[in-house]
């Protein structure tokens, strides 16, 4: 190779070299670009429980569907007089009584599915159950207003469908390193040192090429630039959302050109013996989320940052032989962040005497309206370009 | 023929050719090598996967029994993803090159996904045995599958109660597109196909006291139409020959419709519905030889994994390894993303997936790989070259030996018009040209893992 050519194809690496990177943090941080508000989603994948997750304490209907796995109010955290924290919820009581959480309850959407894949779909492309759609809410998000595949993260190996749009798709890394150190384990960089411009004019082919030059400085770019701030030491150990979040803390604590991040903890589908896993699962989502908010106040980053949790469905209110739930329809969503405009409980809890044709919670506010009250307040685009259609706006943020 | 265009017809018809596959069929005429792909297509052989474990339960046991049925249900899930690994080594290997990629075709026209293995197994076996048959048998077919009537809810079909799943898909994705039929006749469409059901063991079940015998209209005629004299009303629609025509010619010939083209498919293949008249009217079309349908398309991941496996013998020995690379690179077979399948094209390239994509031979054939590193200060750069410690390696076994024999006395430049279809770029030439003269191991994963190998 010649060495101009060197230095044009590998002129990203050279003009990090000129700038030391920790000299660039804050100069970066310009508050007109995309991301600087920070969207985290975390999906609890297979239906969260959320009658055993805020739990009516005083709900005669509640104690008798759930003979075996309800839980006692002795059990419980005290949120208001009708409401418990489950025990196992600690962390995000405390969240709560900072006034970080809001909780809005019955949320769904017409004709609800109970399949955890379509749900789960319907969720991510924030379509209705009759009319799926092909491309993430997120991935539409990229499509208007994104320019790098940066600008939604996926901490995990492989994406979500709510990240990939239909001319721009998220990325997904585990850690800052991951693709860097990917990119030398193959011909990639020599392939790319080699290419001339008129790769690039071929269709697919050029196509091929161009994904690997952005691939290649996306690489570079999470390598360098997560390097302004370290993983923190405070996360629990073992603990696979917390593994994410960390990653998540310190790309949001580099002033990454990210604004949405995406998380996932698996194993909320308990149709069996569900007590005590759903326990644990409790207590791991909770320890993960508070350890995240305290590493982002440290950083001073907890202010632009928003986390929304949810989950693809409720949980039937009735249990099952087998001492666990069924899938089930409407359910709680967590909404967590420094300003909130309505910290606590958004609106009153399900009414167990009003349930569907299946035993379910009725859903009362679309998934969608959160959705579309994130994109407006806190993204401050436009929803309808996003959503394909408008919908009302809550009043959390 | 000209080996490009032999190639290029056994990419799109197969999965490619070895080096000597290639050498050895350029001798022959279009006619003759398109008659061959035919000929040795004829049989039709399903996968072979023993259902025995089935033999346990009956269908008494799985209504009344939740743990049985439980237990089923489990042996069935493990069971359909073997099936999966059966169905792709049989891609990988067999010699009727052309009825499995049409099998493949259907499968993502046709759209299912299902847990019992002995729906799924069947419902693939209908795909291979009608690939290259008559529609018109075929879409009557698919509706009365077992798999299909779950996965479209037909059984929930009824005279009082129906359900429209089936009957807009029938309409939307399998037969005339969007926009070629109101709501309305969808409706009197799913009325059509009241009482539709299935057995425990995987027959059709009509239900005549679900079915509703009254009139119907739809599309402009009337009668007491069943599913099958619907499917007759619909395929006497020009659109629908017209409809499956352009979805074999994106698929086939390139992604881009040529009018021409596609109006001459329609009118052969609205004659008389039959498949393999249409394929073989494509396959010895000139325009199909045509510069800018060759190379031009992204392998889907199936074809990326196959047509490795088949210039070099690689076995999977850990299924977990095949499942989570098919999933990664988002082409999981038997397992579609919803009703409308895999886009294909462009979409199968994210950031990740290619990287992968470009990975994936070294991690499949190289026990240890290096790559090259610039070390130093920019007035004195130096190349070093450095072991990779951390790469994933995929636990396979390679049969270097058949490769060996495959590429004796052939020369890499040899390979290289084997393996890579498209244009190649001057940059990218010049780069091969710093490999040598021999097809190598260590050449043959450079030139696979070029950008270019991923067109077909």
């Amino acid at each position: 190779m010649k060495r101009r050519e060197f230095i044009r194809n590998s002129s990203l690496a050279t003009s990090a070299l000129l700038i030391p990177n920790f000299l660039k943090v804050f100069e970066n941080a310009d508050p007109s670009k995309i991301g600087h508000k920070k969207l985290v989603i975390v999906h609890l994948k297979g239906g969260n429980d959320g009658l055993n997750t805020i739990v009516p304490v005083t709900n005669d209907i509640y104690y008798r569907s759930r003979p075996k796995i309800g839980i006692k109010k002795s059990n419980t955290l005290k949120l208001n007089d009708e409401l418990g924290f489950n025990e196992n919820l600690k962390p995000l009581k405390e969240l709560y009584d900072k006034g970080y959480l809001s909780i809005i309850n019955n949320v769904g959407y017409p004709n609800p599915s109970r399949s955890h894949f379509t749900s789960s779909e319907i969720w991510q492309t924030a379509s209705d159950h009759e009319n799926i759609l092909d491309t993430g809410w997120v991935g539409r998000y990229l499509d208007h207003y994104g320019k790098k595949p940066y600008n939604a993260i996926h901490v995990d190996d492989h994406l979500s469908l709510a990240l990939r749009g239909a001319s721009l798709n998220g990325i997904a890394v585990k850690n800052s390193r991951q693709l860097y150190m990917s990119l030398q384990e193959s011909d990639f960089n020599e392939i790319l040192s080699h290419y001339s411009k008129d790769h690039l004019t071929e269709h697919n082919l050029g196509y091929l090429y161009q994904t690997m030059i952005d691939a290649k400085s996306s690489a570079k770019y999470l390598y360098d630039t997560a390097l302004r701030s370290k993983l923190s030491n405070n996360y629990p150990k073992n603990s696979i959302l917390a593994n994410q979040l960390k990653v998540i803390g310190q790309f949001i604590n580099s002033r990454l050109d990210t604004s949405v991040y995406y998380a996932s903890l698996s194993g909320f589908d308990t149709h069996s013996a569900q007590k005590s896993r759903h326990n644990k699962l409790l207590t791991d989502y909770s320890e993960a989320l508070l350890t995240f908010v305290e590493d982002l106040k440290l950083n001073n980053t907890f202010k632009d940052t928003l986390i929304l949790t949810f989950t693809e469905f409720g949980r039937r209110v009735k249990q099952n032989y087998s001492d666990g739930t069924d899938h089930g329809a409407a359910n709680n969503l967590f909404i967590v962040g420094n300003n909130l405009k309505r910290a606590g409980l958004y609106n009153l809890p399900a009414d167990l005497k009003d349930l569907d044709d299946n035993g379910d919670l009725k859903y009362e506010i679309d998934f969608r309206e959160v959705y579309a009250t994130i994109i407006d307040k806190w993204l401050n685009v436009d929803d309808r370009r996003i959503l394909n259609r408008s919908f009302s706006k809550l009043n959390f943020i | 023929m000209e080996q490009k265009h032999i190639l290029h017809l056994y990419w799109r018809a197969g999965f490619g050719l070895k080096p000597k596959e290639l050498i050895d069929l350029s001798k022959y005429s279009r006619e003759q090598i398109v008659d061959d792909l035919f000929e040795k297509s004829k049989d039709i052989v399903p996968l072979e996967k023993d259902l025995s474990y089935f033999d346990y339960y009956t269908s008494k046991d799985v209504r009344n029994d939740k743990k049985k049925r439980q237990e089923l249900n489990q042996k069935d899930r493990e069971n359909t993803k073997i099936l999966n690994t059966i169905w792709l080594k049989r891609i990988a290997t067999t010699k009727r090159v052309l009825r499995e990629r049409m099998t493949l075709f259907w499968a993502n026209h046709f759209v299912c996904k299902d847990t019992p293995t002995r729906h799924v197994l069947a419902y693939n076996t209908i795909l291979r045995t009608h690939a290259l048959g008559n529609f018109r048998e075929f879409v009557k077919a698919i509706s009365k599958e077992p798999s299909m009537i779950r996965f479209l809810n037909l059984s929930q079909n009824r005279k009082n109660s129906p359900n429209e799943n089936f009957s807009r898909e029938l309409l939307e994705l399998f037969t005339l597109g969007e926009g070629n039929y109101s709501e309305k006749d969808i409706k009197e469409c799913a009325r059509a196909f009241t009482g539709y059901h299935y057995n425990f063991e995987g027959g059709f079940r009509f239900i005549q006291l679900w079915h509703d015998y009254n009139e119907k209209t739809f599309l402009g005629k009337s009668g007491n139409f069943d599913g099958d004299d619907i499917i007759d009303i619909i395929l006497e629609q020009k659109q629908c020959a017209r409809y499956i025509c352009e979805k074999v010619y994106s698929y086939f010939v390139n992604e881009e419709l040529d009018e021409d083209n596609v109006r001459k498919m329609t009118d052969i293949f609205y004659q008389d519905y039959n498949i393999e008249g249409l394929m073989r009217f494509v396959f010895m079309s000139d325009w199909f030889y045509e510069k800018k349908n060759i190379g031009t398309k992204i392998k889907s991941p199936v074809d990326l994994i196959v047509g490795i496996q088949r210039i070099v013998p690689v076995y999977f020995t850990k299924n977990n390894e095949l499942f989570r690379l098919q999933s990664l690179l988002d082409q999981y077979l038997l397992f579609p993303p919803n009703v409308a399948g895999w886009k294909g094209g462009k979409n199968w390239i994210t950031t990740n997936s290619l990287m992968l994509r470009i990975k994936l031979p070294s991690m499949l054939l190289e026990k240890e790989s290096y790559s090259y590193q610039y070390k130093g200060n920019l007035k004195n750069l130096k190349v070093v070259t450095v072991k990779n410690k951390y790469q994933e390696k995929l636990t396979v076994y390679v049969d270097w030996k058949t490769y060996k024999e495959n590429v004796k006395k052939l020369s890499l430049k040899v390979l290289t018009n084997t393996l890579v279809l498209c244009d190649i770029n001057g940059g990218t030439k010049q780069y091969i040209s710093s490999f040598g003269k021999r097809p190598s191991k260590k050449n043959l994963v450079k030139l696979m893992s070029l950008p270019e190998y991923q067109m077909c």
